[in-house]
C-alpha cells in the first residue's frame, strides 16, 4: 500500500493503545444501513512503473500546440517561460505549503505574494491587489459582484467583446440574483460601440465592464467608456492582458476603478486553460469591498519587519453569510509564479515580449492584407491577435490544419457579424518562417 | 539573509535576453499604435537570474511546508502529495494543449477526465461530475446554483438554505452568493445535529441544507439518514461539502448518506499539493435528477471517441473559462490509479487511526470537544489551559518551535480555544508521537514558565505579528517612490 507508513505492528499497537480490536471497529458507530459492502468497483492499484507508462500513454495521445505552426490565443496564450522558473516554483516549500493562515512560519510565502500584489499595482497603476483569484471569468465575476455592493444598484452592463468564456462565467454568478445585464455591442470598427453604452447607462447602473485588447483583440479607448460610467457614477471594470500592460497605458490613467484578467500570460502554461490565476486590483476607497486573500506589511512585537494575511474581517471564515465572498483556496502558486516570471523577465524583458507580440501580429496582418481574398475589416489598433475574414473560414481553418497549421479560433457562431471570421494571435515565439509559410499555404489553399 | 523585497534589488541596466528578437523590421509602438493608448513608463524592476534564483529560494527556506514538517492543520488534509503526481501531470502532452484544438487534438486528456469522472463516480455514488470549479468553495457555488436551478424548472418556492452551527464559513457565503437566506441551526451538546431543533427550522420553503460529514468537529453525524429524510419530504435537496471525505473513502458513499450534491476537494482527499493555497480542484458530483443541470460541458464518449458535450438541458452555464485546473486533476488520476480499491480503504482507517491514537494520548491533558467517536481529526478544546492564563494560540505557536506546523486554531467556532487536529493516514507513527511529546511537554510549560508560550514561537525568523497593526495600517503593496 503506498504511502502509508503505518505497519502492521505499528496498528496493532495503536488499535490497542485506543481500546479497540480492529481497523473496523473505527467506525462500529456508523448505521449499517449506510456502509458499503465489499470493495468499490475500481481497478487494483498499481505500481509507479504501469502507472507513470499508462499516464504517459495518455499524454502521448494529445497532439501538443508546439508540433503545429499555431495562431491560436483567444484568451490562452503560449509565451516563452524561462527556465529557472519552473525549479523555482516546484519548491516543496512553495509547492506543498498550504494558505499562510500561521505567519511566523510562512514569511516566505508572504513575502512573495505581497511581492506579487505589489507587481499587479505597478503594471495596473491600480492602488491594491488581492492575493488572486481563479481565472479571468471569475475575476470579472467578483469584480461586478463587488461594483454591485459598492453602488447598491442592481444594473450591470457590459462589452459584447468580452471573451464569451468569462461573459459565460459572468452570467453563471451573477444567476442567484435579480440583477439586470445588458451587453453593448461592437461598431463597423469591432470596438465597443459607445453610443449604445451611452444608451444604456442609467441611474441604476452599477458598473460597466470592457476588455481591453478585446476578445477580438482591439485596444479600447478605455477612457471614453470610464468618464461616459462616471457620469452616471457607475464603475467602470476592466478587463485587461497583463502581458499588454508593459506598453498600454496604465488603466489607473484611463479612470478605471477596478482592473480583473488571467495572469496565465506571465508564465503559466497552456495546461487545457487551467490553472491560470485571475487577478483583481482596485483603488484604495473600495479595498475593504474586495474579495479574497491579501497579503499585508506590518512588524513583529520586536519591530522588525513582517508579513501577514490582513483585512480578513471581509471572509468567509469571519463574516460567513455577510463575506464580500466565498473564496477560500485561490490559485496563490500560479500568482507567485507570475512574480517570479516578472522578476526574471525584469523591464526590458517583459517589454520585449511585448513588443514582439505587437511587431509580429502587425507583420501577419500586413501580410493578410496584401491577399485579395481575406477581409480586414476592423481596426488596426490591437495588440497581439486580429480577426480576418474570408469566404468559407472555416473550411479554410481545416485545410489549414491539414497542412499542420492552426490558423487561429474560427468565430463561427459568436455572432453573425463574425461569420466566416478567424482570430489570429502572434506571440513572441513565432517567428517570420512560421509566419511566412502560413501566407503561403494559405494564397494556396484561397487560389 | 537579504530579506529585502525584489523590487529592491533592482539594477537598471540587467537585460535578461530570454527571447528572440524577430527577423522583421520592427517598430516602435508608438509606430503602430495611437500614442493615448501607450504608457510612458514600466516601473519594473531589473534583475539578474541569479539573484531571482537566489531571492525565492530563500523566501521558499522560510516556510513550513508538507514535505519538510510535520502539518496537522485541521480540515485541510495534509497529506503526502506523491512525486510522480508532479512528473506526470508535468508532462509536454498535459502543458502543452491548447483548450481551443480540436477534440481530436485533446483525446488524451479528455480521456483522462471521463477516466477520473468514472472512478470519482463509484467512489461516491454520484452519476456524474464536473470540473470546472477550481477550489471547494467554487464547487459549493457550482452545486448550490444547480440547486437553485433546480428548484426554479421545478417551479419550487425556495428561499432559505440550512447550516449548522459548525459548517465551514464557505457554506453560509455560498447560499448568500445564490441569493438565499441562509439559516443556521444549533448543534446538540456532543456537536451534533440537533434533530429537533433541525425539523423546527425545515419547511417547504427549504431549499437545501449544507453539511459536512464528518463534520468539523470530526464527527461521524450518525443521524444523516434522518436529516436526508426530514429535508426530502420538505423537497429540499442535501449539498456534501466533501472536505472531509478522507475519513470515508470505501467505508460509505455521500449517496448512501442521501446526499443529491457533492464537491471534492481533490487538493485534500486526492493528494494533489496545496500550492500556498491553491490550485486545487473542486469536483462536483450529482445524482440523477440533477445531470440536467451541471455546467457544460461535461465529457462524453461516442464509438470510442471523447467529446465536449454542451448539450445539457438546463446547464447552469460555466464557473469559469475553460475546463477546470486540469493539471490539478493530473496528479489526482494518478494517486488513485495508484491506490486502487484496496488503497482507499487504507487511507481512510488510517487517517481516523491516527486522529484517533493522538486523542487517545492527549485526552487526559487537553479537553476533547465532544464525548463522541473521533473520524480523521480530533478538536481539543483548551479551556483547562485557557484558565490557566494560555490559550490556545500560545499552544499553537509553540509548536512551532519544535518544528510542526499548528492544527486550525479557533474553529470551529462553536468549540471554546479550539485546536483542530488532522494527521492524515500518512504520517508515521513516530511522528505522532513525536507530536503527542510535545504538546504534553507544552502542557508542563504551562506550570513551569507561561511566558515561553507567550512570547512563542522564538525559532522562527520573525516573531509574533502585529495582525491588528496589519489591518490598521494597511500597507498592501511596494512602491518604487518610496525607494
Amino acid at each position: 500500500m503506498p504511502y502509508i507508513l503505518n505497519t502492521e505492528n505499528d496498528t496493532g499497537e495503536m488499535l490497542r493503545a485506543a481500546g479497540l480490536k480492529s481497523l473496523s471497529d473505527l467506525y462500529s458507530h456508523l448505521p449499517s444501513k449506510i456502509k458499503i459492502s465489499g470493495e468499490p468497483n475500481i481497478p487494483s492499484g498499481l505500481s509507479e512503473q504501469e502507472t507513470g507508462q499508462f499516464v504517459k500513454g495518455l499524454a502521448e495521445k494529445n497532439k501538443i500546440l508546439n508540433s503545429f505552426n499555431s495562431f491560436l490565443g483567444a484568451g490562452v496564450y503560449n509565451h516563452y517561460i524561462p527556465s529557472a522558473l519552473k525549479p523555482l516554483i516546484s519548491r516543496a516549500e512553495f509547492l506543498t505549503a498550504y494558505t499562510p493562515y500561521q505567519a511566523e512560519c510562512s514569511q516566505g510565502i508572504l513575502q512573495a505574494i505581497y511581492e506579487y500584489q505589489s507587481y499587479i499595482c505597478l503594471l495596473t497603476g491600480m492602488d491594491v491587489s488581492n492575493a488572486s483569484l481563479f481565472d479571468a471569468g471569475s475575476s470579472l465575476s467578483e469584480s461586478v459582484l463587488m461594483s454591485l455592493r459598492i453602488t447598491k444598484r442592481s444594473k450591470v452592463v457590459i462589452s459584447s467583446a468580452i471573451n464569451p468564456e468569462y461573459k459565460k462565467t459572468l452570467y453563471t454568478y451573477l444567476s442567484g440574483f435579480n440583477f439586470k445585464i445588458q451587453e453593448i455591442d461592437f461598431n463597423k470598427d469591432g470596438a465597443t460601440d459607445i453610443d449604445l453604452l451611452r444608451e444604456a447607462l442609467d441611474d441604476n447602473t452599477a458598473c460597466f465592464a470592457l476588455q481591453s485588447p478585446s476578445f477580438f483583440g482591439i485596444i479600447e479607448d478605455t477612457e471614453k467608456f470610464s468618464s461616459l460610467a462616471k457620469e452616471k457614477s457607475a464603475l467602470t471594470i476592466l478587463v485587461a492582458n497583463p502581458m499588454s500592460l508593459a506598453l498600454l497605458k496604465e488603466p489607473a490613467n484611463c479612470g478605471i476603478d477596478i482592473v480583473c484578467g488571467d495572469g496565465q500570460v506571465l508564465g503559466g502554461s497552456l495546461s487545457l486553460g487551467g490553472p491560470s490565476f485571475g487577478f483583481l486590483a482596485t483603488k484604495n476607497e473600495y479595498l475593504r469591498q474586495m474579495p479574497g486573500r491579501i497579503v499585508g506589511k506590518s512588524v513583529d512585537r520586536e519591530g522588525k519587519p513582517a508579513y501577514c494575511l490582513t483585512l480578513q474581517a471581509r471572509e468567509q471564515h469571519i463574516k460567513r453569510e455577510k463575506a464580500t465572498s466565498n473564496i477560500c483556496s485561490n490559485q496563490s502558486l500560479n500568482a507567485i509564479q507570475s512574480a517570479i516570471y516578472l522578476s526574471l523577465m525584469g523591464k526590458a524583458g517583459l517589454r520585449d515580449c511585448a513588443l514582439y507580440s505587437l511587431n509580429l501580429a502587425h507583420y501577419l496582418y500586413e501580410k493578410l492584407k496584401e491577399i485579395d481574398k481575406v477581409k480586414l475589416n476592423f481596426s488596426r489598433n490591437f495588440f497581439n491577435e486580429f480577426i480576418w475574414q474570408a469566404d468559407n473560414g472555416k473550411n479554410i481553418v481545416k485545410k489549414l490544419y491539414k497542412e499542420k497549421i492552426i490558423a487561429g479560433l474560427s468565430l463561427d457562431g459568436v455572432s453573425p457579424k463574425l461569420k466566416n471570421g478567424i482570430l489570429s494571435c502572434c506571440t513572441e515565439t513565432k517567428t517570420k518562417e512560421q509566419i511566412d509559410s502560413f501566407i503561403e499555404t494559405l494564397r494556396n489553399i484561397l487560389g | 539573509m537579504d530579506n529585502r523585497l525584489i523590487f529592491e534589488k533592482s539594477d537598471e541596466g540587467r537585460k535578461s535576453n530570454y527571447v528572440k528578437k524577430p527577423a522583421i523590421e520592427l517598430k516602435e509602438p508608438g509606430q503602430i499604435l495611437p500614442a493615448n493608448l501607450l504608457r510612458e513608463a514600466l516601473p519594473l524592476p531589473s534583475l539578474g537570474e541569479l539573484e531571482v534564483v537566489r531571492h525565492y529560494t530563500n523566501l521558499s527556506k522560510l516556510n513550513f511546508s508538507l514535505d519538510t514538517n510535520f502539518y496537522p492543520l485541521g480540515s485541510c488534509t495534509m497529506k503526502y502529495n506523491p512525486k510522480i503526481n508532479e512528473e506526470l501531470s508535468s508532462l509536454e502532452g498535459f502543458l502543452n494543449i491548447h483548450p481551443f484544438q480540436s477534440e481530436a487534438c485533446l483525446s488524451g486528456a479528455l480521456e483522462l477526465i471521463y477516466n477520473l469522472e468514472a472512478l470519482l463516480s463509484e467512489i461516491t455514488g454520484m452519476k456524474r461530475f464536473s470540473f470546472q470549479a477550481s477550489s471547494g468553495a467554487q464547487g459549493e457555488l457550482t452545486g448550490m446554483l444547480m440547486i437553485r436551478k433546480y428548484h426554479k424548472v421545478m417551479k419550487n418556492k425556495k428561499r432559505k438554505v440550512i447550516v449548522p452551527d459548525s459548517s465551514h464559513g464557505t457554506n453560509p457565503a455560498t447560499s448568500s452568493m445564490c441569493g438565499y437566506e441562509t439559516v443556521v441551526v444549533e448543534s446538540n451538546p456532543d456537536g451534533l445535529i440537533d434533530l429537533d431543533k433541525l425539523s423546527k427550522v425545515v419547511d417547504g420553503e427549504t431549499a437545501a441544507i449544507m453539511l459536512t460529514n464528518p463534520n468539523t468537529l470530526g464527527l461521524f453525524e450518525e443521524n444523516i439518514l434522518e436529516v436526508a429524510d426530514i429535508i426530502h419530504k420538505n423537497g429540499g435537496l442535501l449539498y456534501y461539502d466533501g472536505a472531509n471525505f478522507n475519513a470515508l473513502l470505501g467505508i460509505t458513499t455521500p449517496r448512501l448518506m442521501g446526499f443529491d450534491v457533492i464537491h471534492l476537494n481533490l487538493h485534500k482527499t486526492f493528494s494533489t499539493p496545496h500550492g500556498c493555497g491553491g490550485p486545487g480542484a473542486g469536483a462536483v458530483g450529482v445524482v440523477d435528477r440533477l445531470t440536467d443541470f451541471l455546467p457544460a460541458p461535461v465529457i462524453d464518449k461516442k464509438k470510442d471517441k471523447f467529446y465536449f458535450n454542451y448539450k445539457i438541458k438546463h446547464s447552469i452555464g460555466k464557473v469559469r473559462a475553460f475546463y477546470g485546473n486540469f493539471s490539478v486533476l493530473v496528479r489526482a488520476y494518478v494517486y488513485l490509479l495508484r491506490l486502487g480499491r484496496e488503497g482507499l480503504l487504507r487511507v481512510s482507517q488510517n487517517a481516523v487511526l491516527n486522529a484517533n491514537y493522538i486523542r487517545e494520548k492527549l485526552k487526559n491533558d487537553y479537553n476533547v470537544a465532544s464525548n463522541k467517536p473521533s473520524m480523521h481529526e480530533v478538536v481539543f478544546s483548551c479551556t483547562r489551559q485557557k484558565e490557566k492564563g494560555v490559550p490556545a494560540l500560545d499552544i499553537a505557536k509553540r509548536l512551532i518551535d519544535y518544528g510542526m506546523h499548528p492544527p486550525t486554531m479557533y474553529f470551529p467556532l462553536i468549540v471554546k480555544e479550539a485546536l483542530m487536529v488532522e494527521p492524515t493516514e500518512t504520517e508515521s507513527r513516530k511522528t505522532l508521537d513525536y507530536f503527542i511529546d510535545c504538546m504534553l511537554k507544552i502542557n508542563r510549560e504551562i506550570e513551569q514558565n507561561a511566558q515561553t508560550l507567550h512570547d512563542a514561537p522564538h525559532t522562527t525568523p520573525v516573531k509574533r505579528v502585529d495582525e491588528v497593526r496589519a489591518a490598521r495600517n494597511p500597507d498592501l503593496r511596494w512602491r518604487f517612490s518610496a525607494k
